[in-house]
């Protein structure tokens, strides 16, 4: 009692919280009590809810003292009392991972599953499953059957979930219980009947043709349960998805059918899914857009708000369809909550017309203190996507960009706004100016370095192209005064590409430059002098290619290469020509989906494919002397029809002098085991065919790979040629069940389709950042010319498209997209050939009567490459 | 403890509670003793192997008995020393039936006894020969020997106790539980 009481005085003093102050070690020690007999169940369930509190608030507690808590706790079992009992439960779940032979309780707990009190038995079933492993399924499981059909709903349902949970674990345990799940899908208790569907769809879920069964089967026979059906709705989506079907499944019709249900939520489920479709074209929506159009006036805000956040994504591809629910959007810009208004407004400006911006503009202002970072940043994006929209809106917009940049918000909300800038800029040009300046007025007050350093880094590319770029230099040099050390060596990078860009500039960087010689940070000062030396030369190559064009290694590539130089030191100097190149997203110059830029939040260095696949390759022996990977084509190449009996992918490795095809091969017959396969290669002309590498055993559904290693023809210009290929293996019967294959077999083979191998193969895409200048550079010594007739193709798109496909190289300047309504177009590509070869291509294309004119130009570092370049295309 | 709880008490005419430790090799009649032992309402019909162990309770004539009825399977008989602290009896159950397997009970029995926590107290230990009614069982005074109960050095200190029982029919149950009530009763009033 005395000990109450003081609690009790702790209490007020704490405020809010009694918990505040507790210490691991203390409550531990209380835990002693559990072991004194008689059980004081107040008492007991205080200190046990103590100990609740400090595992829910991620305090770590030992395996030794868990376990003697654990043990302690166990002893509470003597006492009666529900709510102690039901507290122990809680404390078993908390602790079953953390404390040793939590399996102590599992006959407490089936007494307590199997007993007359039916507020035990629900919370029993549940804390059993946290203690079970596999070994100790078996013995539960009848009492599980049991439980699954029980009549009272709770205890059903608790064993269903739990069910679930443990599936995660013995999937084949959980499968024998399908009878009793499927007993329970009938019950008239909504829950129990949702939980039931959620655990057959899940022992059935790797099996396509059975979900489908149970789609038909439970869309037909009515569910009660509003849950259930919007389970089989979600369900009924993804099988639509992975089958690709389209409107005419019955899949579909279900879903539709669903959109006239009673309740509320089912029919915003149905909804939602038909929006959420992959393929969805306006004729489907029109269904659901009407009930959601019909929610956005219900007098629940639940309803409200899930209506127009759906819209507001549907608005996204679908513009025109959503139009149609404008004046109901108009009335919802002056809704109470904020979150709905939000929504409604950005909805509005994707649906909205030209005219219409700038009165949106104005509204949204109103508000815009009054929403959270997170709607804030909904706005932003809508912004972003309306100036893409309308690029000539870009000065009213831009300047509300700049408006809420001057705004307090946290970091993600200040990110989106610098990345709808940066986008905004990148995609219309007559922003750019506009831009650049406000990004400007944003770094002279931005307390996240990260930004910072993105926005220098951006000045820097772009601001030396501007026809006055002068004006920057102020900005930049003021963060080197007042920054932290990541800013300032940010902003020093950036002047050294205003003075290596403009020749009237370079005097006055070198100046500022000089300055920071003697800054505090190591590594500012170790940019400065590399830069004003560099500058002091006054070599347009050297200024190219150490300030203008950054590292065009891979991250990963270069650390594993200077990790195997420190570990077998040799005399001759690291050759950065060894390490691979960095692979070039093809995305990287695409349109960013407007959602795309807040998602891409981690910068990290990740590994890319090809990475991995120089890892294996590397661990290949007999590839061990090939030298570094230089190319792996991005996408593999299927060489069978898909559902055949074997499938076969083909990815082309390139390497200085060698070529290495993997191929990737899957077995899809059960009762058979391939061994010794390889696919058998008839080289086209000057390739010779060196080593196979065969995969030893291709069982069912396992994944094998195979090599093939080609030398490359010792004529430089000879490059591509045709592959045909045949798969030769031996095989064995098997027993499907078992796997276990008969002793002997017999040889056979299979034909795929051929390879090819093109010129993209052997170059990698590079760019490079200032095109002209590494045009200059490489100069006019190894240059070739020609000029084509592509009289196949209609557009200039497509002729660019199909430029960069076939020469593989990546285009600079953003010369890949080319503006409407032009007859001229020129393209920049850029890239390595195999062997370390700068190679730079030119492309001016002409629209004419009778298809599209193209005059080549090829400059290389080595004549044979230009050559091949040049032959490419034809 | 309330007040009425208290009064009850002192006019003795509620009983006391005492803790007992149920232990055994596994298949020995753990379970089944105890599901006979408990009031008719809260008896089950199955029993199935225990694992870890449950807690009943029932009564005697003079004291309302907590039994922790303990796993005898082998992966948990480590885990008894859990529950040595606050128990005040202990009720060690041998088949009678199994004489291969007696020297595995003895080795138990010699554990249990040299635990520290057990060790140095005076507890009373009852021992059930069970499944007297199986035909090649052998007498309570053949397991005593067997367990070599005379000689061991841990049993000194303790008052202990040997009835051959059968679990199924209930037969020589009441007279090992009265046994050891009386105990558990004299050392509760003894301590106070």
């Amino acid at each position: 009692m005395h000990m109450l009481r003081r609690d009790k005085k702790e209490e007020e003093e704490g405020g809010g919280n009694p918990f505040h102050n507790l210490e691991k070690s203390v409550v531990l020690q209380e835990t002693r009590l559990f072991n004194e007999t008689p059980i004081n169940p107040k008492k007991c369930g205080h200190i046990l809810t103590k100990l609740l509190y400090l595992i829910n608030q991620g305090e770590s507690i030992g395996t030794t003292e868990a376990t003697e808590a654990f043990f302690a706790m166990t002893k509470l079992f003597q006492a009666k009392d529900p709510v102690l009992r039901r507290l122990v439960y809680l404390g078993i779940k908390e602790m079953s991972k953390i404390a040793n032979d939590v399996i102590i309780v599992t006959s407490s707990l089936m007494k307590d599953m199997t007993g007359k009190d039916d507020q035990f038995r629900g919370p029993a079933i549940r804390a059993l499953c946290s203690i079970t492993d596999n070994t100790m399924l078996q013995s539960i499981e009848r009492y599980m059957k049991q439980a699954i059909v029980d009549k009272n709903h709770a205890v059903s349902s608790a064993a269903l979930v739990s069910s679930l949970h443990l599936s995660k674990g013995s999937q084949d345990v959980i499968k024998r219980w399908v009878n009793e799940a499927q007993e329970a899908v009938s019950s008239d208790n909504i829950m129990v009947q949702y939980h039931a569907l959620g655990l057959l769809y899940h022992i059935r879920k790797y099996d396509r043709l059975a979900v489908t069964k149970l789609v038909s089967k439970f869309s037909k026979h009515s569910l009660k349960s509003p849950y259930a059906y919007c389970l089989l709705i979600r369900i009924a989506s993804k099988l639509m998805e992975e089958e690709g079907a389209g409107t005419d499944s019955p899949m579909f019709d279900f879903i539709e059918n669903c959109l006239r249900h009673k309740s509320e939520i089912v029919i915003y489920e149905a909804a939602h899914a038909i929006v959420n479709l992959k393929n969805t074209t306006a004729k489907e929506l029109s269904s659901a857009v009407p009930v959601l159009q019909l929610f956005c006036s219900s007098p629940k805000p639940t309803l409200r708000f899930a209506a127009i956040r759906t819209l507001n994504k549907v608005a996204m591809k679908h513009p025109s369809v959503v139009s149609s629910c404008n004046l109901e959007l108009e009335n919802l810009i002056t809704d109470t909550n904020r979150s709905i208004a939000t929504l409604a407004i950005t909805t509005l400006l994707k649906t909205g017309s030209e005219s219409s911006v700038d009165r949106l503009m104005k509204q949204i202002s109103s508000f815009m203190n009054e929403i959270s970072d997170e709607f804030k940043i909904v706005v932003v994006q809508a912004i972003q996507s309306l100036c893409l929209k309308f690029p000539r809106k870009h000065n009213v917009l831009m300047n509300f960009l700049s408006s809420m940049l001057r705004d307090e918000g946290g970091f993600d909300y200040k990110k989106a706004i610098v990345e709808s800038v940066i986008t905004i800029i990148e995609e219309n040009p007559e922003a750019k100016e506009a831009g650049l300046g406000h990004l400007c007025e944003f770094i002279e007050d931005c307390e996240h370095t990260v930004l910072a350093t993105k926005i220098l880094h951006l000045l820097g590319r772009e601001g030396p192209r501007t026809p006055t770029p002068s004006k920057y230099i102020r900005f930049i040099y003021n963060r080197v005064i007042l920054e932290n050390a990541a800013v300032r060596a940010a902003a020093v990078t950036a002047l050294a590409k205003f003075g290596a860009h403009c020749e009237e500039l370079l005097p006055s960087c070198s100046v500022l430059l000089e300055r920071c010689l003697l800054d505090t940070d190591d590594e500012v000062r170790d940019r400065a002098t590399f830069y004003v030396d560099v500058l002091k030369q006054k070599q347009k190559a050297l200024n190219s290619a150490y300030i203008l064009n950054g590292l065009q290694v891979s991250v990963v590539g270069l650390e594993r290469a200077l990790h195997n130089y420190t570990l077998e030191p040799s005399e001759a100097p690291f050759d950065l020509k060894t390490v691979p190149l960095d692979t070039q997203p093809v995305s990287e110059q695409k349109v960013r989906e407007p959602g795309d830029s807040v998602s891409k939040a981690t910068d990290k260095v990740v590994a890319s494919t090809q990475d991995i696949y120089a890892e294996r390759l590397a661990a290949v022996p007999e590839f061990s002397n090939l030298g570094s990977l230089f190319k792996s084509s991005s996408l593999p190449v299927e060489l069978t029809e898909s559902e055949t009996e074997y499938m076969v992918q083909c990815v082309k490795h390139c390497f200085g002098r060698y070529m290495v095809f993997q191929f990737d091969c899957t077995n899809t017959l059960n009762d058979q085991v391939l061994e010794n396969v390889t696919v058998h290669m008839d080289p086209a002309e000057g390739f010779d065919v060196m080593k196979y590498v065969q995969c030893p055993s291709l069982p069912y559904n396992k994944p094998g790979t195979t090599y093939t290693m080609v030398r490359l023809p010792e004529d430089p210009t000879q490059v591509t040629g045709t592959f045909s290929c045949t798969l030769k293996f031996i095989v064995k019967d098997c027993d499907p069940n078992t796997g276990e294959a008969d002793d002997d077999g017999y040889e056979d083979e299979y034909v795929l389709e051929d390879v090819e191998v093109t010129v993209a193969d052997h170059v990698q895409r590079v760019i490079k950042p200032n095109f002209g200048g590494a045009w200059e550079e490489i100069g006019p010594e190894n240059e070739l010319e020609d000029t084509f007739a592509l009289s196949t193709v209609k557009s200039l798109e497509e002729a660019v498209k199909n430029i960069i496909q076939f020469m593989g190289m990546q285009p600079c300047e953003r010369s890949d997209k080319v503006q409407e309504g032009k007859s001229s177009h020129s393209l920049f590509l850029s890239g390595v050939y195999r062997g370390g070869h700068d190679a730079l291509v030119r492309a001016k294309l002409a629209m004419s009567d009778s298809g599209v004119t193209m005059q080549l130009t090829v400059r290389s570092t080595d004549p044979y490459v230009s050559e091949v370049l040049v032959t490419a295309i034809g | 403890m309330g007040f009425f709880d208290k009064l009850a008490k002192w006019l003795g005419l509620k009983k006391k509670d005492a803790n007992v430790i149920v232990v055994g090799l596994d298949n020995s009649g753990k379970t089944t003793i105890i599901n006979h032992l408990k009031p008719k309402e809260t008896k089950s019909h199955d029993i199935v192997p225990t694992i870890g162990f449950t807690v009943e309770k029932f009564t005697s004539s003079a004291l309302s008995i907590t039994a922790f009825d303990m796993s005898g399977q082998g992966r948990y008989r480590n885990l008894w020393e859990h529950y040595y602290t606050e128990c005040q009896g202990i009720i060690f159950v041998i088949d009678s039936s199994d004489k291969l397997r007696m020297v595995v009970a003895k080795e138990e029995l010699d554990q249990l006894l040299n635990h520290p926590k057990i060790t140095n107290r005076r507890i009373p230990v009852l021992f059930f020969a069970n499944k007297m009614d199986v035909r090649e069982a052998i007498s309570s005074v053949k397991v005593s020997s067997l367990l070599q109960l005379e000689q061991i050095e841990n049993m000194k200190n303790k008052p202990w106790h040997i009835c051959a029982s059968n679990a199924l029919t209930g037969e020589g149950l009441m007279e090992g539980v009265e046994w050891i009530s009386d105990q558990l009763r004299d050392i509760i009033d003894g301590g106070k």
